[in-house]
């Protein structure tokens, strides 16, 4: 061999990347969501009224990083129940006896009410104030802190629902497009059956009637979100079965399941994961609709659709629909832009134009 | 071909049976139907619920049991699921979708009285996207690359970013006048005492009831359907018959207007026919946003109060006006376009 070496070959998926990097808006808002979603798992010790360290009388507790609940007589608070960790800091700043509080950087809970609080005067939901950046909502909770968790939580669930609803429709669309035949006809018409039923009103009745939690509406949403991508994937298959690899791979003598997963799926892949984005936005989309019909998830899980739909009742509070709505479309921006970058890289449409 | 199109009509009634039993059935299997809630009723307005409230509702009121058996015979809830379905399906092939026991009126009349709003607020919405979104996808494909291309592409993200409804929930709070300006009221189809108004103030009042929502509406696809317009241009602007048009000598309107944007129009009417279900059922979000009384609320409310032969009608409607959407496109399409041949 030469000193003077060829370039360096890439794989496709190498060259996909590079692609993926060079749209500058789409790798940042990749960078910026991953960033964030990572960072939302800190959230109890960023935002929490728990304090992360407590010394009362030369003894330290840490309630915000263990699930024991300590009570207020115990840390030197005269209360019942849990201790009050904000006014806590107050009051052994005030004794100045050597016991400090450490509070979380953003020092509210999401799910705790601020009504009793003496700095919140009159009745939630209150406008923004310098300690409360978002305001209050209608049961005084903190909405910056509804709008963290809500973060997290609107993620993880798109998350869930996109999974859930590629398995299902990739499975359902690679089986039809592979065995074909009698099984192709009854099983396309099914799906046919399955996508006439109108979404958002079918999804609303069953959620009324079930009340269901995080994950089973997770389920409830995918059962109503794979019908696109089997089509894709049914089409795929169709097409790749025909072409001569997966003839050698037959003459060879492998299996079905060899066929299917090592030789066809890998290249049947891009239309659906240049889809995901747009379904991943799909999915948060519809969490946000359902929270707002009241059908979402069960209170008081802090949710951005819910905020909203307090902020119509009480239409002069701005911040309760203005904030929750922000947090959504910026989110949901940063997804496009991921999508649109990872369609330029796995399925470039070159448009020759004359003239 | 038309032995196609007979077989995707006769398709529709396995169709329609398996979802209607499907949501009929899940609607039986669930405490809180008619029954329960006018028990709850009775007993809010006897005045004995006592410290009770909430769920136990027959434990706290005597309810003689020939009532409880009389109201469940009326219901059909006193017989099994499938039996009630099929009587439930017989009395629909008579067009008698059953009573609404919230309304005491027939399901039928309550939905028809609301047809018209929600069409009145859909089509507009409809009509002011289709406006809108052609010719800027004409516009944005004819100058690909272009500033104006970039500018009206931040525009398409927005729009992919934000659904409709909260669009309209934001334009609520910013011109509804809760906090910013006070231009349009908050909501409805009309102000009060509309009758009685003069020509002219009929006219504004109208406009001003209208104009949200309808944007509303147009926004929930502008961004998909300009970028449809643009795409579709666009490949067609690549094809051998273009080329052919310029070298025949045409000028690059006549080649962009009448021989490229014909065939690109194919995929925005097939369109056309889904549209028929979003224009005649209206809108949940929006017209909830908006408390427009159309269908959507009429459903949502149905579905919260568990009135449960309105909320049938409507997943009846809903569904037909669909499964027709659907086949009404194909047909567009063989219309439009004279390859395509289905069997």
């Amino acid at each position: 061999m030469s000193k003077k070496t060829a370039p360096k070959s890439q794989s496709i998926f190498q060259k996909r990347l590079k692609k993926f990097k060079s749209f500058k808006r789409g790798y940042y808002s990749a960078l910026l969501l991953f960033g964030a979603f990572l960072l939302s798992f800190l959230n109890p010790i960023l935002v929490n009224n728990k304090a992360l360290a407590v010394s009362y009388q030369g003894e330290m507790y840490f309630p915000a990083l263990t699930t024991d609940v300590y009570q207020a007589k115990d840390l030197g608070q005269r209360m019942i129940g849990e201790a009050d960790y904000r006014q806590l800091a107050d009051q052994y700043e005030e004794k100045n006896e050597g016991d400090w509080v450490v509070m979380p950087l953003y020092p509210y809970s999401p799910i705790e009410s601020l009504l009793t609080d003496p700095k919140l005067p009159g009745p939630p939901p209150h406008s923004p104030t310098a300690e409360h950046w978002m305001g209050t909502d209608d049961r005084g909770r903190d909405v910056f802190a509804r709008l963290v968790y809500g973060f997290r939580i609107s993620l993880a669930f798109g998350l869930g629902v996109v999974t859930f609803g590629y398995v299902i429709g990739m499975t359902v669309g690679a089986c039809l497009g592979y065995f074909g035949g009698r099984l192709d006809i009854i099983g396309q018409r099914f799906v046919e059956m399955w996508s006439g039923m109108p979404f958002l009103y079918t999804v609303i009745i069953i959620s009324s009637l079930i009340k269901p939690d995080f994950l089973l509406l997770i389920a409830i949403l995918a059962a109503w979100r794979w019908m696109g991508i089997s089509y894709y994937m049914r089409g795929e298959f169709y097409r790749e079965k025909a072409k001569d690899y997966v003839s050698a791979a037959i003459a060879q003598g492998d299996s079905h399941s060899s066929i299917i997963f090592r030789h066809i799926l890998p290249n049947s892949l891009t239309p659906i994961i240049s889809f995901a984005p747009f379904a991943l936005v799909g999915a948060i989309g519809s969490l946000v609709s359902l929270d707002f019909l009241g059908f979402g998830l069960q209170p008081p899980t802090p949710s951005w659709g819910e905020l909203v739909k307090q902020g119509l009742a009480n239409i002069q509070k701005w911040h309760l629909v203005f904030f929750p709505l922000g947090a959504l479309f910026s989110t949901l921006l940063m997804v496009v832009f991921i999508g649109e970058a990872v369609r330029e890289a796995f399925d470039p449409k070159v448009f020759s134009r004359l003239r | 071909m038309g032995a196609y199109f007979i077989r995707r009509l006769l398709l529709l009634i396995p169709t329609f049976l398996g979802i209607t039993f499907l949501v009929f059935t899940v609607t039986r299997f669930v405490p809180g139907g008619p029954v329960d809630q006018m028990l709850l009723q009775m007993q809010a307005t006897t005045g004995e619920a006592g410290g009770g409230g909430g769920g136990g509702a027959a434990s706290t009121v005597e309810i003689p049991t020939e009532v409880l058996d009389e109201l469940n015979a009326h219901y059909n809830l006193d017989k099994p699921f499938y039996v009630s379905y099929a009587l439930w399906m017989k009395d629909l092939l008579t067009l008698n979708l059953g009573e609404s026991y919230k309304f005491n009126q027939p399901v039928l009349d309550i939905i028809v009285a609301r047809f018209p709003v929600s069409i009145y607020f859909g089509l507009i919405g409809f009509t002011l996207a289709y406006s809108v979104c052609v010719p800027l996808g004409i516009l944005k494909a004819i100058k690909h690359g272009s500033v104006f291309d970039f500018a009206s592409s931040a525009l398409v993200f927005v729009g992919y970013s934000i659904p409709g409804w909260a669009l309209g929930a934001v334009l609520l709070v910013i011109f509804g006048g809760g906090s910013f300006f006070d231009f349009v009221p908050l909501g409805g189809f009309r102000s009060e005492g509309w009758d009685d108004m003069p020509m002219w103030q009929k006219i504004t009042d109208q406009l001003h009831h209208t104009i949200l929502p309808v944007i509303a509406y147009a926004a929930g696809s502008f961004a998909t359907l300009t970028v449809l317009m643009k795409n579709s241009l666009m490949e067609n602007l690549g094809q051998d018959y273009v080329r052919t048009a310029f070298a025949k000598g045409l000028d690059e309107r006549r080649v962009m207007l009448v021989h490229a944007l014909r065939n690109s129009l194919i995929p925005i009417c097939t369109g056309l026919g889904h549209a028929i279900g979003i224009v005649m059922a209206g809108s949940y979000l929006i017209e909830l946003v908006f408390n427009i009384d159309g269908i959507g609320y009429l459903g949502y409310t149905s579905i919260i109060e568990r009135d449960y032969a309105v909320v049938m009608g409507i997943l009846v409607i809903n569904t037909l006006l669909a499964l027709v959407g659907n086949i009404l496109s194909d047909v567009l399409y063989v219309l439009v376009d004279p390859r395509i041949r289905f069997s």
